[in-house]
């Protein structure tokens, strides 16, 4: 329970509590004093998310029970009005066919019956079509356009140099003092896809946090590791036209990520993704 | 009934038995009677203020006092919690639609979801329908005008006591399981939003302006 705590009391008190726990054996959260050194490195990572923009299609037992309430509230339902109207205009029409007498009929009446109506909304429905559900980035499975797989999220993974390594990563800038790890945050994504995007933060509380240890090589006692940590945000345009993205990108459903990221960030990451 | 008892107090101990016998005989086709019309005078249940059992089943005395009820009570608007730092007041999530029914199923879940999260739902209100009405007017030949009737519907809940960690993935929650057609909207409760509710009356202000 790493995250809500470090939520809680701000990201410098986890730091803090590092070097407690090396110097005590348990986790003593002390006061953060200047001078100690801070041996893990912080960075914030963002997980822009695109939000689906239609409802998945429903599964095969969810149809079914559709259809049945729809049939229930059918037969249970009372007339609407165009229903009364066009049951009367229908019997009407019965009965001056049947007795053959026009009174009623007035000079040239020109009232629109209700049948008519329903034939003219049903040919404006056959003229309207409706956009697929399966563009064609999702039949050539290019990963880099936003139009792909549009009932599902879809975050943005970059390639990113960590060490000497290049990985794929949620895209993470290192924090700087005097900031908050959500700004952090916001600064990666301005690196990453420039100024112009509006993508919405919804708290300042981080969503996640992945901690690890540099390689004994480059372990050193002032530099151990470095924690990142995640914070979602919402993209609210859905042109990134403006963007200008310098590196490799990438936006993936959450089963993708699994090709992608490592085991250790995969499990992390996954604890805060909801996919519903 | 009471003359039964009567004679039962007067008479001494001797003639007790025989006068209970008739007393009951009197009593049991009475008190048939009594409980088969379904009086709440359970006559035969009374006990006497004399019997130690007086009062007995009186419960009203235990409760606080309750303050006397005015029967034209004015609406008062609730004092509106502006929340702490770290707790958000109360918020308004406003869904509106087209449909009816998907706005309600909706709003149903969102307040069963609050439940569920032990988040305390203050009140579940809707806002009066809006309808509009589309006039299509087609300029080829002859001028037809089709109308098409639009009702808005909008439903409120209204929550408190929301801690700005848990914010977020309540919202997120939300917004995922919107469903098309449904607009949401989260805010603030103002007193703004209370006011919209109530009715205004042109002659009262009428009056009161006039007095002034």
């Amino acid at each position: 329970m790493e995250a809500p705590i470090a939520g809680h009391c701000g990201p410098r008190g986890s730091a803090m509590a590092a070097p407690g726990q090396r110097a005590a054996a348990g986790w003593g959260r002390r006061l953060c004093t200047a001078a100690a050194p801070r041996p893990w490195r912080l960075f914030g990572a963002l997980c822009l998310l695109r939000l689906p923009r239609i409802t998945q299609p429903l599964r095969r037992e969810e149809e079914e029970m559709a259809a049945l309430m729809g049939q229930i509230e059918l037969e249970k339902s009372r007339y609407s009005d165009h229903e009364i109207r066009k049951l009367e205009e229908e019997e009407q029409l019965k009965r001056r066919k049947e007795s053959m007498y026009d009174d009623d009929e007035g000079p040239g009446k020109t009232v629109i019956m209700a049948q008519d109506l329903e034939d003219k909304w049903e040919q404006k429905l056959l003229q309207f079509k409706a956009a697929s559900r399966i563009t064609d980035a999702d039949k050539n499975n290019i990963r880099t356009s936003l139009n792909r797989k549009l009932d599902s999220n879809l975050m943005l993974l970059v390639k990113q140099k960590i060490g000497n390594q290049e990985l794929w990563l949620l895209p993470q800038a290192e924090w700087q003092a005097g900031e908050t790890l959500r700004s952090t945050a916001e600064r990666a994504m301005a690196i990453f896809l420039g100024d112009h995007i509006q993508a919405k933060f919804l708290g300042n509380a981080p969503y996640g946090l992945y901690k690890y240890k540099f390689p004994r090589s480059i372990r050193t006692e002032d530099n151990m590791g470095a924690k990142v940590f995640f914070f979602k945000a919402f993209l609210q345009s859905n042109d990134l036209s403006q963007a200008e993205l310098k590196e490799d990108y990438l936006w993936v459903t959450k089963d993708e990520l699994g090709g992608y990221l490592k085991s250790e960030y995969l499990k992390k990451v996954n604890q805060f993704l909801l996919d519903l | 009934m009471s003359a039964a008892l009567r004679q039962v107090l007067c008479l001494g101990k001797k003639t007790w038995l025989t006068q209970v016998v008739a007393l009951s005989r009197a009593a049991t086709p009475q008190e048939s009677r009594l409980c088969a019309a379904g009086d709440v005078l359970v006559g035969c249940h009374r006990h006497y203020r004399s019997r130690p059992t007086h009062g007995i089943g009186k419960f009203k005395y235990l409760l606080p006092p309750e303050a006397p009820k005015r029967r034209k009570d004015r609406i008062q608007m609730k004092e509106i919690n502006v929340g702490t730092e770290y707790e958000y007041g109360d918020i308004n999530i406003q869904m509106t639609s087209y449909d009816m029914c998907l706005v309600e199923h909706f709003a149903r879940y969102v307040h069963k979801l609050c439940n569920r999260l032990s988040i305390k739902v203050n009140e579940s209100y809707a806002m009066p329908t809006k309808t509009n009405e589309v006039l299509f007017s087609e300029e080829r030949g002859s001028k037809m005008q089709l109308d098409a009737v639009l009702t808005t519907h909008q439903r409120v809940v209204q929550i408190s006591g929301l801690s700005s960690t848990f914010a977020p993935i309540l919202l997120e929650v939300i917004q995922s399981n919107q469903p098309e057609g449904v607009h949401l909207l989260v805010k603030e409760h103002t007193e703004a939003d209370f006011k919209i509710r109530l009715k205004a009356r042109p002659e009262l202000e009428e009056l009161l302006a006039q007095m002034n």
